[in-house]
C-alpha cells in the first residue's frame, strides 16, 4: 500500500498549500453534477443524478438513482481516459453489433475506472468489480454519499475539468429479475454480463460560471427588490456544507 | 478500457459463490438498516449527514492502508465479507437524502406567494462561454438542462426576468419570497414536486457564489429561483445583482 500513502501525503500537501492560494498541481477545486441517463441499448428504464466535489485531492461523492434492477450489486464507478472521448457511450459504439453495450465497449467513450464508489473500503480501479461492497439497490434505488475518496492529481484535475463520467453498472436485458442469461461478462466470465452492463451514465460537468443576466432594468429604482439583504459570494464559496450555510446566515444578519 | 482489463486478473476473487454470500449478507444489511421510506430530515440536513459517512467511511481503510505495510488482498472473498458486514454497519450508514422524484424535465411552474403561474418553461442552455443564458421571453421562466430536473437529488435551477423592455418580468417578485412559501414544478411524468422555501439571498454578479448556487452543497433535492436585483447599471445595461430563492422538496 506504498501507492496509498503517497497519494495522502499528496493530499497533505494540497491541503496546506490551498488556503494560501497557492497555485498547484494538486490544488484542484470545484463542484461537478451529472444527469444520469439509461446507457444506449442497454434498456435500463433507470435515472439519477451524482454530484462530486472536487477539493484538492479529495473528493466527496453524493448520488441518487432509482429505476434500476431491485436487490442485485450494482457497480459503480467515476470514468475517465485521457484517450476516451469523456462523453457517455452511443448505440454506434456496440462492436460486436449484438444490440448491446458492454463496460469494455463503453471504453472509447468514458474511459477506465478512475473511482470505484464503493460504500466501504477501498475506492481504487482495484475495487471496480468488488460486488459485496456496492450498493444492491433495493426497490430498485441507490442513495449513495461518501467523502474523503483520495485520487491522484490528474484524476481530480479531470473531474473538475468536466471529463469524467459516472457510470453505474448492472442491467437485466432479460428482464427475469436477477443477473442471467448466456452472455458472460467482458469483465469477468464468472459472471453474467447483466452483472457488469452499464446501466445509467453520465457526464460530471461543471456548474454554470457567475450569474445570470435576467433584466433590462425597466423597473430599476422601484424598490422591488431592495428588501433582500446583500451577500458575499466569495467567502461562502470558500465553505462547505454546514460550514457555508451558517456563513451566509451570519452575513445576512449582519 | 484498459482499467476494466486490468480486473481480469483479478476475477478470482469473484468466486460465484462468495458473490452469493456476500451479496446476501450485504442485502440483510441493507434491508435492515433501510426501513421504511426516507423521511425529511428534522434537523438541517447539510450539518447531519455531510460529516457522517465521509469520516466514518473514509478513516478505517485509510487507516489500515497506512498502517500495515502489506495489507491483505482488500477485496479478496473471505476477507471482504467478514470485514464488510461489520464495518458497514458501524461506519457506512445510508445517507438521508430526502424525498427524491425520477428525472422529468419540468412543464409548468406556480409560486402562489408572489403570483407566478407559468404553464412552460423555457430550457436553458448552459452555452460555450459556461454561462447560464436567460430565458428569450420575459414573461417566461427557464431551467437549467444541465442541472437535475427539479425533484432530482441536487440543486435544480429556474431562472426568470425581473423585467423587461415593457416593464414587469416573470420574477418581478421574487424578492418578496419568505421561507415557507411553496413552489409547485410540474413535470411531464404527470408529478408535480413540491418545494418550500429556506431562504432568499441577494448576491453581487461579480461575487456570484456559483458554488452555492449550483455545486453539490446539498443532499437532498432542492430548487434555486434566481433573477436579478439590486442596483441597475446603465453603462452595462445590467443589474449588478443576482436574487437567488433557496428550497427543498418536500414530496
Ligand atoms: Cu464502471
Amino acid at each position: 500500500m506504498r501507492t496509498t500513502r503517497r497519494i495522502a501525503l499528496a493530499g497533505f500537501g494540497a491541503a496546506l498549500l490551498l488556503p494560501l492560494g497557492v497555485g498547484s498541481a494538486f490544488a484542484a477545486d470545484g463542484d461537478v453534477n451529472a444527469n444520469l441517463t439509461p446507457v444506449a441499448l442497454n434498456g435500463a428504464a433507470a435515472s439519477g443524478t451524482a454530484m462530486v466535489k472536487v477539493e484538492g485531492t479529495t473528493l466527496t461523492v453524493t448520488m441518487a438513482a432509482n429505476g434500476l434492477l431491485a436487490d442485485a450489486p450494482h457497480a459503480a464507478h467515476i470514468h475517465f481516459g485521457a484517450e476516451a472521448r469523456n462523453e457517455c457511450p452511443a448505440a454506434s459504439d456496440d462492436a460486436d453489433g449484438d444490440g448491446m453495450l458492454t463496460t469494455t465497449e463503453g471504453g472509447p467513450a468514458y474511459g477506465g475506472i478512475v473511482v470505484s464508489l464503493t460504500k466501504t473500503g477501498d475506492t481504487s480501479p482495484a475495487s471496480g468489480l468488488a460486488v459485496d461492497r456496492f450498493d444492491t439497490a433495493p426497490g430498485g434505488e441507490i442513495a449513495y454519499q461518501r467523502g474523503s475518496i483520495t485520487v491522484e492529481p490528474d484524476v481530480a484535475q479531470a473531474i473538475v475539468d468536466g471529463k469524467s463520467a459516472v457510470v453505474i453498472h448492472g442491467v437485466d436485458h432479460n428482464e427475469d429479475g436477477v443477473y442471467s442469461g448466456d452472455a458472460m461478462s467482458d469483465l469477468d466470465p464468472t459472471l453474467p454480463a447483466e452483472a457488469t452492463d452499464p446501466a445509467v451514465c453520465g457526464v460530471l460537468m461543471a456548474a454554470p460560471s457567475g450569474g445570470v443576466a435576467a433584466g433590462t432594468g425597466s423597473t430599476a429604482g422601484t424598490g422591488t427588490s431592495t428588501g433582500v439583504m446583500l451577500l458575499g459570494g466569495g467567502l461562502l464559496a470558500a465553505g462547505a456544507g454546514a460550514g457555508a450555510l451558517a456563513a451566509r446566515r451570519v452575513r445576512a444578519t449582519v | 478500457m484498459s482499467d476494466h482489463r486490468r480486473h481480469d486478473g483479478r476475477s478470482r476473487i469473484l468466486a460465484a459463490a462468495a458473490v452469493v454470500l456476500a451479496v446476501a449478507g450485504a442485502l440483510a444489511l441493507v434491508l435492515g438498516l433501510r426501513g421504511g421510506p426516507a423521511e425529511m430530515p428534522t434537523s438541517p440536513p447539510l450539518a447531519a449527514s455531510t460529516e457522517g459517512p465521509s469520516d466514518a467511511a473514509g478513516s478505517p481503510p485509510a487507516a489500515a492502508a497506512d498502517g500495515s505495510g502489506d495489507r491483505a488482498d482488500p477485496v479478496g472473498p473471505g476477507g471482504a465479507a467478514r470485514d464488510a458486514a461489520p464495518t458497514a454497519a458501524e461506519t457506512a450508514p445510508l445517507p438521508e437524502l430526502g424525498p427524491i422524484l425520477p428525472a422529468s424535465e419540468p412543464v409548468s411552474l406556480t409560486i402562489p406567494a408572489i403570483g407566478v403561474a407559468s404553464d412552460t418553461l423555457e430550457r436553458l442552455d448552459v452555452g460555450p462561454d459556461g454561462v447560464l443564458p436567460a430565458p428569450t421571453d420575459f414573461a417566461l421562466p427557464g431551467w437549467h438542462t444541465r442541472g437535475p430536473n427539479p425533484g432530482q437529488l441536487g440543486p435544480a435551477v429556474i431562472a426568470g426576468h425581473v423585467d423587461g423592455p415593457d416593464g414587469p418580468a416573470v420574477f418581478i417578485r421574487l424578492g418578496e419570497l419568505q421561507p415557507g412559501d411553496e413552489v409547485q414544478v410540474g413535470r411531464a411524468d404527470g408529478t408535480v414536486a413540491t418545494f418550500v422555501i429556506d431562504e432568499v439571498g441577494r448576491y453581487a454578479k461579480a461575487d456570484f457564489p456559483t458554488s452555492l448556487v449550483y455545486g453539490n452543497t446539498t443532499d437532498r433535492a432542492e430548487i434555486r429561483l434566481i433573477t436579478c436585483g439590486g442596483a441597475f447599471d446603465r453603462s452595462t445595461g445590467h443589474y449588478v445583482d443576482n436574487i437567488v430563492a433557496f428550497g427543498h422538496l418536500v414530496g
